[in-house]
């Protein structure tokens, strides 16, 4: 059981170290999104300029996400492969919100 | 227009001593006496008048040459002049030497508004600003703490104009599990009223968007040495066609995003349109900032106060550690109900 879960659990915190590192940019336009929100007049080029490109902070979430769902499928089955193939329809829904997020972006 | 620097109306009639703007009483201030001399005028109200920009106009506007002692910096180049005394031999805008100069040629302001932030609320807010930014770097408050602000009125444009637009764009449509691609075309009209551009390049559009929200044109006042007195005050050096250039640039992404809410459909692309300019109406101002100087890590940075209103913005380093750390949080948020909603088997 314990030798099952080492992979799983080794690729979750792979995951975790991986997904830091690619969020820093995400998190930093997270920032100023926020000051851009509470501090920059509203509708203004300022604001347009420093409200553009959001979509990132969405994709990276989104993407950490749907590969941590296949791991946990993976610790809880077993079977990586099944896991895999399960993720295709999840992968597909993730598409599309990505689809209307770009658009709104 | 502008006056002429009269050395008598910065004197006190009490004492003969130097008089200063003072923000706090918005009137002259003798540094001697303390004897107050208000600057209101019947006139007032006449500097919140605008001028028609007429493009075929045969004569340009004429330079003039400003006989005043002109500070030009050595490191970004800017040149700003002080009236009644130099209370610096650094660049109010980056902090550099600056030389001494004798002349400059540029344009007449034809108004300004005054000072109504006092020196030390305009330090308070701008290291409040600094201190209260997410991420960022441990040390910086101290840095802020020992920096000091700096007056100055920066030109600025107002312009006023009306557009009317013919667009043509591609929006998509979603039918059937397919994305498909429409055109579109339309014509709306967008009026563009006291819309401020920046005729400084040491002011940006993200720092004007963050210090200045609303402009009242009640609040200018004709251009006189006695608002000046105390404060650097940088010339307009544009001209008006270089002035509604750089608004070209803003207009143009203020009518991109209006095309797509007036089309308003999903995935907006491919936008190209006509505008038919008219009615242009200019006014050539100064406004009065503070600015905070502050170097860290090698790179120099500055917040900038609004003189009218103290709101405060500028720039910030962070901290690569914090964001690591507010990176990591998130990212084992996600993780963890990714893990979650995985080994529960959901879709």
């Amino acid at each position: 059981m314990f030798l099952t879960l080492a992979a799983p659990a080794l690729s979750a915190l792979a995951l975790i170290a991986f997904g830091t590192l690619a969020g820093i940019p995400a998190v930093r336009k997270l920032i100023a999104v926020y000051e851009a929100k509470h501090e920059l007049r509203q509708g203004s080029t300022g604001w347009l300029r420093s409200i553009g490109g959001w979509s990132i902070i969405a994709f990276w979430l989104m993407t950490t996400w749907f590969v941590a769902t296949i791991i946990g499928d993976w610790g809880a089955t077993g079977d990586l492969e099944g896991a895999i193939n399960r993720s295709w329809l999840r992968l597909r829904v993730l598409l599309e919100i990505a689809m209307a997020i770009m658009d709104s972006d | 227009m502008a006056a002429p620097v009269l050395q008598s109306e910065l004197q006190c009639a009490r004492c003969a001593g130097q008089c200063l703007y003072d923000p706090a009483t918005q009137a002259l201030a003798c540094s001697s006496c303390g004897n107050v001399t208000r600057l209101e005028t019947p006139d007032d109200a006449q500097a919140a008048q605008e001028f028609l920009y007429d493009p075929l106009a045969p004569v340009p506007e004429a330079e003039v040459a400003f006989e005043t002692l002109v500070h030009r910096c050595e490191t970004c180049g800017g040149t700003v002049t002080f009236v009644a005394q130099s209370l610096s031999t650094l660049c109010p805008y980056c902090d550099g030497p600056v030389v001494i100069d004798t002349r400059d040629n540029g344009y007449e302001p034809m108004a300004l508004i005054p000072f109504r932030v006092p020196e030390r609320d305009a330090q308070a807010r701008a290291q409040d600003w600094v201190k209260n930014r997410i991420a960022a770097p441990g040390d910086l408050a101290g840095i802020v703490s020992k920096a000091r602000v700096a007056g100055l009125y920066v030109p600025f444009w107002t312009f006023d104009s009306t557009e009317v637009i013919q667009y043509w764009a591609s929006y998509k449509v979603r039918r059937n599990k397919r994305t498909y691609t429409r055109n579109t075309s339309g014509h709306l009209s967008m009026h563009f009223d006291d819309m401020l551009i920046p005729a400084s390049h040491h002011v940006t559009p993200l720092i004007r968007d963050g210090i200045l929200h609303d402009f009242y044109p009640e609040r200018l006042r004709p251009y006189r040495a006695g608002y000046v007195a105390g404060f650097a005050a940088e010339q307009h050096h544009q001209t008006i066609a270089q002035g509604l250039d750089i608004k070209g640039n803003e207009k143009a992404l203020l009518i991109r995003n209006r095309i797509k809410r007036h089309i308003n459909k999903r995935g907006v692309h491919n936008i190209r349109y006509q505008t038919d300019t008219s009615g242009i109406h200019y006014r050539r101002i100064l406004l009065p900032v503070w600015i905070l100087h502050y170097s860290h890590g090698g790179k120099a940075r500055k917040v900038v106060v609004c003189g009218i209103q103290g709101r405060a913005y500028g720039e910030r380093p962070f901290s690569s550690w914090k964001l690591a750390g507010y990176a990591a949080a998130l990212t084992s948020i996600a993780v963890g109900l990714g893990l979650a909603w995985g080994a529960a088997g959901l879709l």
